[in-house]
């Protein structure tokens, strides 16, 4: 019976969109986070915070992504920033050419920062690069303090890791340094902020690293 | 959960393939699967049967999967080690490891058809 090799990735089709979407991005001098979290963790107001406070200073825009609805996208227009939503009607991660598609749709005229806000979800959307240049991830107090070694690859594929809700400390049984232990254990290069989107502590810090790594000064 | 969408990529790109070489039938398509590429095979086997039974050509095809474990390398020792829970820490020297070996494949090797 004849054989054939094909010896290619399962997901060349994905990996071949998302260097497109890259090259695409870079070329117009645009930074690109994808940022993956549980759902309630924080994207939305992450970001909301984040764009309120580097208004003026660097343009952003967002690709929101949600199962349904388009409330994420309305929170992030008012906060200020150029926003597209996709709606993948019940899938569980965003793909590279949702993304493309997204892009059609989105003015990147003076944008700076794109931010691909992904399904709320710690497993699937670890395995689709959708052309960002990082990942980032946010645990949250509200949520167990072992989500790094229980979601283990998610933890290793981003680049960097946004503790939020450290306001609420006081009041839940998190331990910061057994989720900044566990995660650096499946990525000890994984860069780490600690913030309250509520009291804004940490945003400064974090929209600093933001300015810079747009600059290219990180 | 996202096995569906993989099995979904399997799909086309074996499609694709069949329709160059003619095949009539594919009676086989081997992929190698890493333990570290988040893909429960035994799902990924099952959606894939369920996609494949609506394409003539692949109804039947038999998924045939290479697992491989997660194993990084460890430069002080000069030698590979098995990486537990994501954690590629050398059970020799406890130094950390960037470098895995095998664990992240998501891989169609071949496949075999008829004409």
């Amino acid at each position: 019976m004849p054989k054939i090799t094909i010896a290619q990735n399962i997901l060349a089709a994905n990996d071949t969109i998302a260097q497109d979407i890259h090259t695409l991005l870079t070329i117009r001098g645009i930074r690109t986070i994808n940022i993956m979290s549980s759902p309630g963790a924080g994207k939305t107001t992450l970001l909301e915070r984040t764009i309120e406070r580097l208004r003026g200073q660097l343009a952003v825009g967002v690709i929101e992504g949600d199962i349904e609805t388009g409330n994420d996208a309305e929170r992030i227009e008012a906060a200020g920033a150029e926003t597209v939503q996709i709606n993948t009607r019940g899938a569980c991660h965003l793909e590279a050419h949702m993304v493309r598609d997204a892009l059609e749709e989105i003015n990147l005229t003076g944008i700076r920062l794109l931010f691909i806000e992904n399904i709320g979800n710690l497993v699937c959307p670890a395995a689709w690069d959708l052309g960002e240049d990082i990942r980032v991830v946010i645990a949250s107090t509200t949520e167990g303090d072992d989500k790094p070694a229980k979601y283990p690859q998610m933890f290793a594929i981003s680049q960097l890791m946004i503790v939020n809700k450290i306001d609420l400390l006081p009041y839940v049984d998190y331990s910061l340094e057994k989720v900044k232990r566990q995660a650096l254990a499946v990525n000890p290069n994984l860069r780490i902020f600690e913030v309250s989107c509520r009291t804004g502590e940490g945003l400064d810090v974090w929209c600093g690293w933001l300015s810079a790594f747009v600059n290219g000064t990180t | 959960m996202h096995e569906l969408a993989i099995a979904q990529s399997i799909v086309e790109a074996v499609e694709t393939k069949a329709s160059e070489c003619k095949a009539t039938h594919v009676k086989v398509v081997r992929l190698k699967i890493g333990e570290a590429s988040g893909v429960v095979t035994d799902s990924l086997t099952f959606c894939f049967e369920m996609l494949a039974s609506l394409d003539p050509i692949l109804a039947g095809t038999q998924l045939s999967i290479d697992t491989l474990p997660h194993r990084a390398f460890c430069r002080s020792c000069n030698r590979e080690f098995s990486v537990m829970n994501f954690i590629a820490q050398c059970p020799t020297c406890k130094e950390w490891s960037n470098e895995i070996v095998t664990g992240t494949e998501l891989q169609i090797l071949e496949m075999e058809f008829e004409t």
